[in-house]
């Protein structure tokens, strides 16, 4: 009689046994007793099997050894199948909560996108040298109309209708103002930015609005030119508009540059299919060399001493940007529109 | 400026250009187009009609039937106009054909009477703005001409914007130097239809009599009074002249621009104003008191009526032209209607004057009228023109009214006009331009303009410059322009340089406005932005020219006006309305010194803290929402110099409920800001709207820098905490009984934190349970009990003494 032979038929009884409780045990609990029952090392059955591995003879040790190894790892399989099974059908019942149901959220604020468009102008003039300043919004006939080379008899000083105050004073029709402000009170060089509100008396429609944002930048040195106001403007488009952007300067007439340019700039894109496209030419900035008797007015000497300056709405360029028909949406403070710009 | 491009082509023959292509060049010379109309647009179907009678609709009083002549058998039309007569010359559009507006014409029947076609306005054809009546065409014609051809409309209207500083650019010479090839040198004279060769070479010999202050001759006297406003004063006579519509070439030369005919002589000095620049008047010379002409200041209270039809009192801002007796006319601006030429008119004197700029622009805001005259002498008339204006509208006249010219030209003449010479020095242009030019090309971009360059050394030309260039061009710098602009802008590189930093360091405020942004924005509000306008009440700074009422004063402060952006917003629906701005604030100062300004921070709150959720309660925005973001902006604005305080009195209007209200108090005492919940009454919301909350700062002019971060080092050693549910006795704040265990809890103190707060149960009446975590910290150890206990005691004790507050769960 072999021994061996019904040790290994009872390691294959135990087999199907275990097998058969580890797909009938219904909790991690039970299946951690079948682990136990069968391959606990001192109660196991399996193990008590092997135990008696050294009543075999030397040569058929090997055989049976092999087949209990072979059945241990065949339960070990099964208890992790049966374990992995049993954790996601816990895991099932656990989260009966409907997750597609909306989450905890929160307020978001945001800049208004005039703030936003100022701010991105800001940021690329930064990178070119220029710092911020700032000066009243209401103002004396001379800082907004004589020291910037506009007398007051002169029809140039009619063309941007303005909002005078009682007793003289008035507020001020462009951020140009800044420019003497700032050059009565520094030595050249300078190079600044001056955001601001400005003031005209226009009536409200879809491109007027009587208060609005405006980005002054003025620039003085020896030995600046044209070609620097060019360049630096060109730059500063190709930055905020794309690489593609091509730049046209016209002549232009403002009694505080000469010469003035009017600067638009015709974007050029891909469009979704990777077709080039291009825009209409758009207007986006008066500009110019600032006009001697302006600096003369602001104590420098104008001999020694050249620049540039320009001017920009940040409204204007925020409804190209944003898509934006009508000025007055960015005053009527409707939350539903600042909450697009909300993003930041 | 509407230009029209036949007119062009005519004063400068070898202009090869398309009209499109001289928008372009216009454009890139700065005076951009802004419409471009070919005037024969829509109109190929309307033709000339010939209405050979006209009778009274049977049933209708103000309409009339007439028989038409439209080339294609008579018809019978229906009329409205008060103007149309039989033997009249009209524009005619026959049934089927269509008007410039797309409208088609059929047949139709007016009060039972059919109608076979229309007879037109200029306002319907798009040719002017007189819709008052049908357009009287001066025949003869062939009826069933076309329009266009009858005409001349084969021409293109260009509207050009011209800037403030070219007035020389208010005519059609003045465009057509800018776009002629060779510019000034190759313009002409268009010839005058049906002009005597030798009349007007008699013409151009004329005799010119020229005084300083008065001239006479051929019976009338012209003398200036006021030579600063008028320097200079010619009159010619021409009698004998026969008023009466122009002929067709005028006429047509005038609409293409959208001027209306009106008769020969008026049609002239219009022509001469449209071409040259040149604002002319007629007299009608019987009408003249005395033939004598004075140009002086009006007086106050003289009374004239003007061609307008309005009678106006004139005062001394007004150079008048005046008879012997009275004003006849408002120099520069418009003519009086007793001297206007009429058709009884036989003798004219011819007005060419110069005014100055100044005084015409007073005039014309004096009288609130400003016509093509006023417009052009505001900004700058030639003051080299008048000779030739004068001797071209009396060719014109002369050709097209009759009549002889009588006696020498009255030239009165107090001024001379004396050419500037400018210098230019080539190494300027350079220093400005950024590109080096050669003193031969800044010749041939110069000469072209009329600015004639004397002398060519190198270092330095001299430029004369001409009469109708003197308002613009009186620098060396207003040179180099039209050096850059004749060049082409294009032309310049754009190659960006070196360049040294500047001296003006950034204005700390827009630091301070940043990081407040930040934080609000983090906070969940959205910024606001809001014109600086407020009505009454809200502002101490008032507007002399306000849009509104609404709008007439510099507001005080920001938060009225993000209420009413609240009550707009609640009105549309909107809910949960967070917004904030930061703005200027204006407040009066010293009479004559500019109004004070601040920036304000202003925020206002609404709605529920955080956005509905389906697993919460609503938990609407209360006090202490408000309290904390006021504090954190007090903190970001301050550095921790401002202190909050409740405040029971009314600081800010009506605006706070008193009931939760609070002010910031600056490190010297001043209040410098105010929060709270707003008084229902002071802001106009529906019942179910809620409590609003508000906080208003001012922002420091010059805010301090906030200073680096110095990183404190971590406690090694575990800290110990104790709670105490402190009894408060009515009165007593949170504030002081903090302050005192903060005075009390020694150096190992760390901080005291309130974590609950409760009322009644079996907390005594009159009592308030308010629950505090303390927590102490040492350096170098662990704090024993003992240690921590006694400590507490020694707080316990002192609040007692201090204030009678007991502690709950022990005896007090």
């Amino acid at each position: 009689m072999s021994t061996d032979g019904s040790l290994i038929e009872q390691l294959r009884g135990l087999e199907e046994e275990a097998l058969a409780a580890v797909e009938t045990a219904e909790s991690g609990e039970a299946l951690e007793e079948v682990r136990v029952a069968f391959l606990g090392r001192r109660e196991g059955r399996v193990s008590g099997i092997l135990r008696k591995l050294g009543q075999l003879p030397p040569e058929e040790r090997p055989r049976l050894g092999a087949e209990a190894n072979r059945v241990k790892a065949r339960l070990g399989e099964a208890l992790e199948a049966r374990e992995s099974a049993l954790t996601r059908e816990d895991r099932t019942e656990a989260h009966s909560e409907d997750l597609t149901l909306p989450g905890r959220e929160r307020w978001i604020g945001g800049r208004h996108p005039v703030t936003q468009v100022v701010d991105e102008l800001v940021g690329i003039f930064r990178d070119l040298g220029f710092s911020l300043a700032r000066g009243p919004e209401a103002e004396t006939e001379w800082y907004n109309f004589e020291a910037l080379n506009t007398p007051l008899d002169h029809p140039a000083a009619d063309e941007q209708d303005t909002l005078y105050l009682k007793g003289g004073n008035l507020l001020r029709s462009h951020t140009s103002p800044v420019q003497v402000r700032v050059m009565e009170s520094h030595e050249p060089p300078i190079r600044i930015l001056a955001p601001g509100m400005v003031y005209r008396r226009d009536s409200y429609d879809a491109t007027h609005t009587p208060a609005f944002a405006q980005l002054e930048g003025l620039a003085v040195d020896e030995g600046i030119t044209f070609v620097d106001l060019k360049a630096t403007l060109a730059e500063f488009a190709r930055r905020y508009w794309g690489a593609g952007t091509r730049v046209r300067f016209r002549p232009s007439f403002f009694p505080f540059t000469e010469p003035s340019a009017e600067v638009d700039v015709k974007r050029v894109f891909q469009d979704e299919a990777g077709i080039q496209r291009e825009t209409d030419w758009i207007e986006i900035m008066g500009a110019g060399m600032v006009d001697p008797a302006v600096l003369e007015a602001s104590g420098l000497d104008a001999e020694r001493y050249t620049g540039f300056a320009f001017g920009m709405g940040p409204g204007r360029i925020g409804m190209l940007k944003y898509g934006v028909p009508d000025l007055r949406l960015f005053f009527e403070n409707d939350v539903r529109f600042l909450q697009q710009f909300a993003r930041s | 400026m509407n230009v029209s491009y036949q007119w062009l082509r005519a004063l400068a023959p070898e202009l090869e250009a398309t009209p499109e292509e001289l928008s372009d060049r216009l454009a890139s010379l700065g005076f951009p187009v802004e419409g471009l109309r070919p005037l024969a647009e829509g109109l190929s179907g309307i033709v000339i009609g010939e209405v050979q009678a006209v009778r009274d609709h049977p049933d209708a009083d103000r309409l009339r039937l007439c028989e038409v002549d439209g080339g294609d058998g008579v018809v019978q039309v229906v009329c409205g106009a008060e103007n149309v007569g039989a033997g009249g010359w009209y524009p005619f559009a026959p049934v089927g054909s269509s008007l410039p507006g797309g409208i088609t014409v059929g047949k139709v029947k007016l009060r039972g009477q059919e109608s076979l076609g229309m007879l037109c306005s200029e306002m319907e054809l798009g040719l002017g703005p007189d819709r008052t009546g049908l357009m009287e065409l001066e025949g003869p014609f062939t009826p069933g001409q076309p329009l266009v051809s009858a005409l001349g409309l084969d021409d293109v209207r260009l509207d050009v914007e011209v800037t403030a500083n070219r007035p020389d650019l208010l005519s059609h010479e003045g465009i057509a130097r800018e776009l002629a090839p060779g510019g000034h040198s190759g313009l002409r004279l268009p010839p005058i239809p049906g002009e005597d060769p030798e009349r007007a070479e008699q013409l151009e010999e004329l005799q010119v009599q020229s005084e300083s202050g008065q001239v006479s001759g051929g019976g009338v006297t012209i003398r200036i009074e006021d030579p600063d406003r008028c320097p200079r004063y010619l009159g010619l006579i021409v009698s004998g002249v026969k008023v009466a519509p122009s002929p067709r070439w005028l006429q047509t030369r005038l609409r293409a621009v959208g001027a209306r005919p009106i008769n020969n002589v008026v049609d002239a000095t219009n022509y001469v104003l449209l071409e040259l620049g040149q604002p002319l008047h007629a007299f009608d010379l019987g009408k003249v008191g005395e033939g004598t002409v004075v140009v002086r200041r009006a007086r106050d209270g003289e009374e004239l009526r003007t061609l307008d039809g309005e009678d106006r009192t004139l005062s001394r801002d007004v150079l008048a032209i005046c008879d012997a007796r009275r004003p006849i006319a408002v120099a520069g601006v418009i003519g009086g209607e007793e001297s206007e030429v009429s058709s009884e008119t036989t003798d004219i004197l011819l007005e060419c004057a110069l005014f100055s700029p100044g005084p015409i622009r007073s005039a014309r805001k004096a009288l609130g009228l400003s016509t093509d005259a006023s417009y052009r002498f505001e900004r700058g008339v030639d003051p080299e023109g008048q000779h030739r204006a004068l001797l071209r509208v009396a060719r014109i006249i002369l050709a097209t009214a009759g009549g002889t010219v009588r006696g020498p030209i009255l030239d009165c003449r107090p001024k001379a006009f004396v050419r500037d010479t400018l210098r230019l020095r080539p190494s300027r242009v350079e220093a400005l331009l950024g590109v080096p030019f050669e003193s031969s090309s800044i010749r041939s971009l110069l000469e072209p303009l009329g600015l004639h360059v004397e002398s060519g050394g190198n270092e330095e030309l001299a430029v004369e410059v001409p009469g109708f260039r003197s308002y613009d061009v009186r620098r060396e710098v207003d040179l180099i322009e039209e050096i850059a602009r004749t060049h082409g802008y294009d032309r310049f590189p754009e190659t960006l340089g070196a360049f040294r930093p500047g001296t003006v360091a950034d204005h700390p405020l827009f630091d301070l406005e940043a990081r407040l942004r930040d934080e609000l924005v983090s906070w969940g509000l959205l910024e606001a932005q809001t014109p600086a306008f407020a009505p009454q009440g809200e502002g101490e700074v008032e507007l002399l020219n306000p849009i509104s009422t609404e709008e007439r004063f510099l507001r005080s402060r920001l938060l009225p006006g993000l209420v009413r952006r609240l009550e707009y917003n609640l009105s549309r629906g909107n809910r949960n309305v967070r917004l904030f701005e930061i703005g200027t604030a204006f407040s009066r100062s010293e009479a004559g010194e500019l109004p004070r300004e601040r920036t304000h921070l202003a925020a206002i709150l609404h709605g529920t803290r955080i956005p509905p959720h389906w697993g919460d309660r609503e938990i609407g925005l209360d006090v202490w929402d408000l309290k904390g973001l006021l504090e954190r902006v007090a903190e970001l604005v301050s550095g921790g110099s401002w202190g909050l305080r409740p405040e029971s009195e009314v600081t800010d209007g009506e605006l706070f409920d008193l009931a939760s209200h609070f002010v910031a108090v600056g490190p010297d005492g001043a209040i410098v800001g105010a929060g709270g919940g707003l008084r229902p009454r002071a802001i106009d919301l529906p019942p179910w709207a809620g409590p609003v909350w508000g906080l208003e700062v001012v922002l420091p002019e010059l805010p301090d820098d906030p200073g680096e971060v110095t990183y404190r080092p971590l406690p090694l050693h575990p800290g110990v905490e104790r709670d105490l549910a402190l009894l408060l006795p009515k009165g007593l704040s949170v504030d002081r009984v903090g302050s005192l265990i903060e005075a009390e809890g020694g150096e190992h103190f760390h901080e005291v934190r309130v974590f609950d707060v409760y009322r009644g149960g079996d907390i005594a009446e009159g009592l308030r349970s308010v629950a505090v975590r303390l927590r102490f910290q040492a350096a170098d150890r662990t704090l024993t009990d003992a240690e921590v206990d006694e400590i507490v005691q020694r707080i316990v004790g002192a609040l007692r003494e201090e204030f009678g507050v007991g502690v709950r769960g022990q005896q007090s």
